[in-house]
């Protein structure tokens, strides 16, 4: 770590910190905004969030090394932490620190596409269910319990078997594919009481096609519980990632995601417990943030259920 | 009532078939056959070709999918190529592993959560309150691998206090035919159950304290304290009574994670059961032993809920199930 790489660090912590100030000025400016940071631990999360994008984002300038940079093969391999390497270096001589930087950039990216991938494929399918009811409602209902009848992460590892080595704009597909199940049952439910309320009624009476129904009346109507269940969903999301890439199955190496990087530290776990250690930790704290920022969501979203 | 169950029953056939035909499709359509991952470079072609018309693996898929169901139908899971012995025999083997292993974790889990949960609630916003649910989103945030990975280091490889894998001494304790070596089971047992357990039982915690924390502000919990009974009745018996209620749930959705979990902790810790059986069966594409363990799996998933709506049933007087 250099000078440029301490101070390139101070200023994501920076940046972080404006953005949580700036949301909350005009957060604050509403009732919701006001409850959301009502909730202890909605401001310390998404400041958590923020600054783990800044680094994501900014990783070529507060890493001092390439993630693929193997520094010294033979002297420097399961080096402790130091002031040169702030997080130790991994079995193949590859700065941690580095690699959790742009590792960042995969799993968080992974982490949002694919539940984004999840939440509109989930969103679609439950409003379609729950608006045209019938047919429809029980063949993608029965699709759901079956979806949801096989452990997640069993489905993965048998649809990632269909590849050789996966890109990973495919596993965001699969991942996003495979998590659709309970937030479209979520919507359909929201879907089956908002179809009865009467401005669906007057929108259809002014000829609105049901497209344009479930797109501009019922789904705006429904988005609370899926912006909580995406929030929360992001998170679980990080750590399936995280238990393919140990699986092997997931990520390829030498490509840095947080998951590979405690599959490729885990071996020397008992001689360099830093190479693994790190990589989860950042998992732990993106997660904890994420579910802080879920639960805080629910609060500002739901006033029938207030904070307790 | 009846009706219900029997329509219950029959709709989770259903499901279990359908994930049993989606697996057998996915796994025979995955790169690689059962022979090629080991044989590549020293068998010709022409073996492996002998070998595939031995098992009829070169069959048109939908012939091998109405055979596997004509066998799965009297009761034949099929052989697996890896293991060179019968399914149902490596599932007979695995599945006391992970029923094991899943039982004791769901002891630690309610046992640890409950009280948490319970202790949290009666003391809200108490400086403890606040530092236990911290901790327990912490740990719920894990990666239970990881998790794993950590007290493997701790306990096992620097504290010595347990060992570092698997069921068994394989040494001293190759059966399960004595007491001390029952005890030595237990004692591999206790950090995979502890792993599941822990991060289980955050989630619980979080879920009871906000449970019990609805129910303790009820007029009826008031009365009770009214009547003068003591606050330790009040809340263990009065309120836990129905802050249980939405706990059924949580047993219920703990199946699948306990089963999800187990994929990578028994990975972690050696513990032969049926997570590490499922993976390494993909892995080496055998392919009955994943379509077998697929069977187990979503029985069990669609078992779950199946119990947790029975339960709900019989715990909550005001709920009685459609066409009873």
């Amino acid at each position: 770590m250099n000078v440029w790489n301490w101070v390139s660090l101070g200023g994501a912590a920076v940046t972080a910190l404006v953005i949580v100030a700036a949301i909350r000025r005009r957060a604050c400016a509403g009732a919701s905004g006001r409850r959301f940071f009502r909730h202890p631990a909605a401001a310390p999360g998404l400041f958590v969030l923020a600054f783990f994008a800044a680094v994501a984002l900014a990783a070529p300038f507060v890493a001092p090394y390439k993630p693929y940079e193997q520094i010294d093969i033979d002297h420097l391999q399961n080096q402790s932490p130091t002031t040169r390497n702030i997080l130790g270096t991994d079995p193949y001589s590859r700065d941690v620190w580095s690699r959790l930087a742009y590792g960042a950039r995969i799993s968080l990216g992974i982490g949002a596409l694919a539940m984004l991938v999840a939440v509109t494929i989930g969103a679609a399918l439950g409003a379609a269910a729950g608006y045209f009811r019938r047919w429809v409602d029980s063949a993608l209902m029965r699709l759901v319990d079956v979806g949801l009848a096989l452990p997640r992460i069993f489905a993965l590892l048998v649809v990632v078997a269909l590849w050789d080595h996966i890109a990973v704009p495919v596993l965001v597909v699969v991942i996003g594919l495979t998590g659709w199940f309970a937030t479209s049952r979520l919507v359909r439910a929201e879907v089956l009481s908002l179809r009865e309320r009467e401005f669906i009624a007057a929108a259809r009476a002014l000829g609105a096609g049901p497209g344009r129904v479930i797109a501009r009346h019922v789904l705006p109507n429904a988005a609370a519980p899926i912006i909580v269940s995406a929030a929360l969903g992001i998170g679980n999301v990080m750590l399936l990632e995280a238990g393919l890439s140990f699986l092997g199955m997931g990520v390829p190496s030498p490509a840095p995601s947080w998951g590979n990087m405690i599959a490729d530290g885990w071996p020397k776990m008992a001689v360099a417990p830093w190479s693994a250690t790190f990589p989860g930790l950042a998992i732990s704290l993106v997660v904890m943030a994420l579910n802080a920022v879920g639960d805080a969501l629910r609060d500002a979203l739901d006033p029938r259920k207030e904070a307790v | 009532m009846v009706v219900w169950v029997v329509r219950r029953v029959a709709a989770s056939i259903a499901i279990v078939w359908a994930v049993v035909t989606l697996t057998f499709i996915l796994i025979h359509a995955a790169r690689g056959s059962p022979f090629l991952p080991e044989s590549s470079q020293s068998v010709d072609p022409e073996t492996i070709a002998r070998i595939k018309n031995q098992f009829g693996l070169d069959r048109p898929l939908w012939v091998q999918y109405g055979l596997y169901l004509r066998n799965l139908a009297s009761g034949n899971l099929g052989q697996s190529f890896a293991l060179r012995r019968p399914v149902a025999d490596a599932l007979a083997d695995a599945i006391p592993h992970t029923f094991v292993l899943a039982l004791a974790a769901l002891l630690i889990d309610f046992a640890v959560g409950l009280a948490l949960g319970v202790y949290q609630a009666v003391r809200e916003r108490s400086v403890g309150d606040i530092v236990l649910g911290n901790v327990a989103l912490f740990v719920n945030s894990m990666p239970t691998f990881w998790l794993g990975l950590a007290l493997l280091l701790v306990l096992a490889q620097w504290l010595h206090w347990f060992p570092a894998g698997g069921p068994n001494d394989p040494v001293l304790c190759p059966r399960l035919d004595s007491f001390p070596c029952l005890l030595d089971f237990f004692w591999h047992l206790t950090l995979p159950a502890l792993t599941l357990g822990l991060v289980g039982a955050a989630g619980t915690a979080r879920f009871e304290r906000a449970a019990m924390l609805e129910v303790i502000r009820q007029d009826y919990v008031r009365t009770a304290r009214a009547k003068g009974l003591r606050e330790r009745r009040v809340l263990l018996v009065h309120a836990l009574r129905n802050a249980l209620l939405p706990f059924i749930t949580l047993v219920g959705l703990a199946f699948p994670f306990l089963l999800t979990g187990a994929v990578l902790v028994e990975t972690v810790y050696a513990w032969p059961g049926m997570g590490q059986l499922a993976v390494k069966a993909i892995l080496q594409r055998d392919y009955y032993v994943v379509t077998g363990a697929a069977i187990v799996t979503s029985s069990m998933v669609v078992l779950g809920n199946l119990i947790a709506d029975l339960l709900y049933a019989v715990a909550d007087p005001r709920i009685r199930v459609r066409g009873a």
